[in-house]
């Protein structure tokens, strides 16, 4: 018999190619997402030991909840003082685009890229990972260094002046002083990293007097825990911590491979995704080959072979096809992690140099997933051939026996109401780990695709009729053809479809959801703000508050206020406090007060509760609360006011000077600016021009304006996602390919006879598109109609204020359809043109 | 239009053959299929093409209505020179000008059995003759059955609804590959009775290959080929002489 299994495999070769593509493409991204991040963290690995080598141990501070308190600098030259240390320095880094350098064309560099850095100048190469390689290190005020490549491929030249944006205003002129290399290779990832002076720093990010963190060198043979022991007496008790070079380097490591773990599960998930849609493509590659050959399995057990060697047989041939396609996966995948290192490349996130390391895992991993899909896929094709009956050698025209539509009908609906059912608990009350979040809506939408698989033969043939119809009326006899073609075989055509089904679900699925994400905006933006301006910075580094401050200077305004944002424990539970003018508040937001007044400007004592934190804490107006802050500080504040409007502000509410006496975050998240009376916004236009000027890095937004960035951020998310689901939906294709291939081969003689009676070349290949564009469109709307499912179940499951009621963005979902419509057309461009070449007389004659 | 190459000769001559010739293969395994065949095919008549297993039959036919091409020689359908045709109008011509019935799987599965009837005119887009096709379905006695499909039919049935489809457009010629071949004697009867019908009444010109002497008998004369070459032919074929011929003709 295992004769017989490689006969059929040669003599299948053409067919099973196809089937052995779309499992090397699922396997080859598995491949490639444990590939990529095998050898980045190995070679991140690296980068961490080179970047901890030269320090020894490091004080920092420490806080159990908010924004650590920055060390005084006076703590460097106390801990320097220690016998056995060699070299102790301070560290100042600015946030993430803090400083942004202007290029000589005037432009900065493109904010939604890597990001910008900028530390402290450390003058040894141990403790600062940096060495100069051009000019000087920066000295000076209005000096600055930045890493070889940031300067060279932006063009920024040793000696030349540029404008610096900072929070403090636009530093102008400042010196270039040299350029500098990270580690041995300068591997920055794509971010611009600069350095300034220590003193430059402090004034730039506004922490005089303070550094983020002390980098100490040891001498040789010296104890290290007697020095530990001498700096716990130097450091104060509370808020500062001591770590060796291990710790930072695990630390390092940890930091490192969370963002290759992202990286990499996000691109296994989708290879996954891929893998499942193989399932469906392999599973009616091996029904309609075996179809082809029931009379052959009928020989066979008229021959004497039992259900078993028949089945083995068949299991046996799938078993070498997921062997050799898994194979071929393996070396695809590694192919494809070094096309997506390149990739990411030509994006400017230069990734260091990876070794390329296929473990034993992965090769396990690819063999088991490849092998397993394309044996389970044949499972129910092989069976069913087992059971054919010895007779059907001697009938014409036998076909292969299925399942019964009644059973089918039944595992159908309860695998579907299984998935709804576990997905709706899924999304009502979602586990706590996002792997298990994951992996439970993961089964629960696996259960939908199977289940409106199964069920959808049912409706298959209707609607195929139904979106045929205008083929039939407009495309003549071979329109006709082509719908009775994608009806006659409801099985067949629903799971080609449904191939196409899993993709375009998941694709209208995020469509959905970022649509009413998108909407829901808008009606927050109506509802809630009352501002004319809105202010952010592109950045995550905040908003400095002199802008609100020269904002209110101008007097044009009848309300200005910052938004900080910092964690507190508050009544012993750690939670977000929110600081901001509240004299204004009424002006900005409608926070709908349920009890007491907003506090006048030089009220600094008070708190604004939410109704619900408020009922929480069984405090009302009048009664007071207990704050500590992460410096350890603590304030009693009286309750001033309850609100109820939860879109915008969700948080305890304070008065600014709360947080600048507790030494809380000092750094505006958002500006809000209403007009005052009598100042249109026209007349504004000018003063608004003049501040974006004075700041570039920050948008100065109309609430409009506000909502398109919003949405534009919202729809360049939705690209990405979609573009990877694109894999899924190639797939698939292949998949309609496949299948039209093999019917086209199924149908030789019936191809003959319509040459023969004058079909011409064309209407042929026309039939044989517009039968796969109908099927592709059959595939497309039940995934839309599954989308629609899915979007619904999201959009109810996330909180009110982010989506609210369940929006579809018709047009896009129409063209999307189209789409795929148009695609399934294209796919069967191969197959038609078979079919259009077939010999008259051969094709005639074929048995 | 096909373009034409007339034969500067105008006769009644619905299909004929010069020195038409078919070679397979080459060398040791060379098969010569037909060697030398010059025949007509009159308008109006019924004629069968006879001959033993692999005496080139099927492959004469098939050079005949454009659906193979000779290795030498030429055929025409009425004065069309079907070796200047391309293969877009050799299939036009196919469409428009020539009828066929198969010996097996000559109807479309997922059409009725009146769409099979006038699949060859929906090809062309061109409407059929009401009248005509009324006619044509009346004779072969398929009113009632015009809405099934062919799997709804008996063989007999199906064959019935391919001599309607070859008698729909009215074409030049009808080709006839062994028509009974899979039927039981009274079907098969049935069905040459209708051809001769068709012959009679409606004026159709029929070439039926067959190597049935009965179903021969049907025809108005009969091409007898052995080897590839035409050795006899025979005016008003009965059963008996067609036997006697046949054979004669394999002692040969
Ligand atoms: N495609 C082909 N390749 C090679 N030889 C062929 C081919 N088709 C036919 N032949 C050979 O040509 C000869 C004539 O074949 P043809 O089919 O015309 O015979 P026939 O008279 O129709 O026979 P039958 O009564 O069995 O149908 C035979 O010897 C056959 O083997
Ligand atoms: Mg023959």
């Amino acid at each position: 018999m295992l004769r017989l299994t490689f006969r059929n495999l040669g003599a299948n070769k053409a067919r099973f190619a196809m089937t052995t593509f779309a499992v090397v493409l699922g396997v080859g991204f598995v491949v490639a997402s444990f590939v990529l991040s095998d050898g980045l963290r190995s070679s991140f690995g690296d980068l961490s030991d080179e970047i901890t080598a030269g320090t020894d141990l490091q004080v920092r501070p420490v806080s159990e909840f908010g924004e650590p308190v920055p060390l005084d600098e006076t703590l460097v030259d106390e801990i320097a003082a220690i016998d056995g240390i060699r070299l102790a320095v301070g560290f100042v880094e600015g946030d993430e685009s803090a400083m942004q350098p202007v290029k000589s064309d005037g432009t900065t560099i493109n904010s939604v890229g890597p990001p910008q850095l900028t530390f402290s100048w450390v003058d040894d190469e141990g403790l600062g990972a940096f060495a100069l390689i051009e000019g000087s290190a920066p000295d000076e005020t209005a000096e600055f260094s930045m890493d070889v490549d940031a300067a060279t491929s932006n063009g920024f030249v040793v000696g030349s002046t540029y404008d610096l944006i900072t929070p403090i205003g636009v530093v102008e002129d400042a010196t270039l002083t040299g350029t500098t290399r990270f580690g041995s290779a300068n591997d920055t990832l794509g971010a611009v990293l600069m350095h300034v002076s220590l003193d430059e720093a402090q004034r730039l990010f506004g922490v005089p007097g303070t550094v983020d963190e002390i980098a100490i060198r040891l001498d040789t043979d010296t104890d290290a825990a007697a020095v530990v022991a001498e700096i716990s007496q130097v450091i104060p008790t509370y808020g500062v911590e001591i770590v060796d070079q291990a710790t930072l380097n695990a630390e390092q490591k940890a930091d490192f491979n969370q963002g290759v773990d992202i990286v990499g599960n996000v691109l296994l998930g989708f290879a996954i995704v891929s893998l499942f849609v193989s399932i469906f493509i392999i599973y009616n590659t091996f029904s309609i080959i075996l179809g082809q050959r029931v009379r052959e399995m009928g020989l066979l057990r008229a021959l004497g072979a039992d259900t078993r060697q028949i089945r083995r047989t068949v299991l046996g041939e799938a078993l070498a096809v997921g062997l050799i396609a898994s194979l071929i996966g393996l070396l695809a995948g590694v192919g494809i992690a070094q096309g997506l290192i390149a990739l990411f490349d030509a994006l400017g996130a230069s990734l260091p140099d990876s070794p390329i390391i296929v473990s034993l895992r992965t090769i396990v991993l690819a063999l088991t997933l490849g092998i397993g899909v394309t044996l389970v896929s044949a499972l129910a094709p092989a069976r069913a051939a087992a059971s054919v009956a010895p007779m059907a050698a001697l009938r014409d025209g036998a076909t292969l026996g299925h399942q019964s539509s009644r059973r089918r009908l039944v595992v159908g609906s309860t695998l579907l109401s299984i998935g709804i059912a576990v997905g709706g608990f899924g999304l009502i009350s979602p586990p706590s780990s996002t792997l298990n979040v994951v992996l439970v809506l993961g089964f629960a939408a696996a259960a939908v695709f199977l289940g409106v698989t199964l069920v959808s033969p049912v409706i298959a043939e209707p609607v195929s009729r139904g979106l045929g119809w205008p083929v039939a009326k407009g495309m003549g006899t071979a329109g006709r053809l082509a719908r009775e073609n994608a009806s006659r075989n409801p099985r067949r055509t629903a799971t080609t479809g449904a191939a196409l089904m899993i993709g375009l679900s998941l694709v209208s699925t995020v469509l959905i959801v970022g649509e009413s994400v998108k909407s829901r905006l808008g009606e927050l933006l109506e509802s809630s703000v009352q501002a004319d301006y809105l202010i952010i910075d592109d950045s995550d580094a905040g908003v400095t508050p002199k802008l609100a401050a020269d904002l209110a200077d101008t007097g044009q305004f009848a309300a200005v206020t910052g938004f900080r944002y910092d964690e507190v424990r508050l009544a012993g539970f750690v939670t977000d406090m929110i600081a901001a003018d509240l004299s204004s508040m009424g002006l900005l937001l409608s926070l709908d007060l349920q009890s007491g007044t907003l506090p006048a400007a030089d009220v600094t004592d008070v708190i604004v509760l939410h109704t619900d934190k408020a009922e929480d804490m069984g405090v009302g107006v009048g009664d007071t609360v207990t704050v500590e802050f992460a410096s350890g500080d603590a304030a009693f504040l009286k309750v001033a006011a309850t609100y109820d409007d939860d879109t915008i502000l969700d948080s305890p509410i304070v008065p600014v000077q709360v947080f600048d006496d507790a030494g809380a975050a000092a750094v505006d998240q958002w500006v809000a600016a209403s007009l005052a009376d009598g100042v249109s916004a026209a007349a504004a236009q000018p003063l608004i021009d003049q501040i974006q000027q004075r700041y570039p890095q920050v948008s100065i937004d109309s609430a409009a304006e506000f909502q398109e960035r919003f949405e534009a951020s919202i729809d360049s998310a939705l690209t990405v996602v979609n573009a990877l689901l694109a894999l899924a939906i190639v797939i698939a294709l292949i998949g309609i390919a496949n299948t039209l291939a093999l019917s086209v081969h199924e149908r030789t003689r019936e191809l003959g006879l319509l040459r023969a009676v004058g079909m011409t070349r064309r209407q042929v290949r026309r039939m044989v598109r517009w039968e796969a564009a109908l099927v592709a469109l059959f595939g497309a709307l039940l995934g839309v109609a599954v989308g629609l499912l899915f979007g619904w179940g999201v959009v109810s499951a996330l909180p009110a204020d982010f989506a609210g009621s369940l929006n579809v963005p018709f047009l896009r979902i129409t063209l999307l359809v189209a789409v795929a419509a148009a695609a399934g057309l294209v796919a069967a461009w191969l197959p038609a043109r078979r079919a259009g070449r077939l010999n008259v007389l051969d094709a005639i004659s074929h048995t | 239009m096909p373009s034409t190459t007339t034969t500067g000769i105008e006769t009644d001559v619905a299909a004929r053959a010069i020195g038409a010739t078919k070679f397979y293969g080459s060398g040791d395994t060379e098969v010569r299929a037909l060697d030398g065949v010059t025949a007509e095919f009159e308008r109006g008549h019924f004629s069968a093409i006879m001959g033993p297993s692999g005496s080139g039959k099927s492959t004469l036919m098939h050079c005949l209505a454009g659906l193979d091409t000779l290795t030498d020689g030429r055929v025409f359908i009425g004065d069309t020179d079907l070796s200047t045709l391309s293969e877009r109008n050799l299939t036009l011509l196919r469409r428009d000008k020539i009828g066929f019935v198969f010996q097996a799987f000559n109807l479309v599965p997922t059409l009725t059995a009146l769409e099979n009837i006038t699949l060859p005119m929906d090809l062309a887009g061109r409407d059929p003759d009401q009248e005509w096709l009324d006619r044509v379905i009346d004779a072969v006695g398929l009113a009632d059955r015009t809405s099934h499909r062919p799997s709804e039919l008996s063989g007999g049935q199906q064959q019935r609804v391919a001599v309607a489809r070859a008698l729909a457009s009215n074409p030049e010629i009808i080709f006839a590959d062994e028509p009974t071949g899979n039927l039981d004697s009274t079907t098969g009867a049935e069905i040459l009775d209708f051809m001769r019908d068709a012959v009679d009444n409606l004026g159709q010109t029929i070439v039926m290959v067959t190597h049935d002497p009965v179903a021969a008998s049907h025809a108005d004369r009969a091409v007898f080929l052995v080897d590839g070459k035409i050795v006899d032919e025979m005016m008003e074929p009965t059963a008996e002489m067609v036997l006697d011929e046949m054979k004669l003709l394999s002692r040969r």
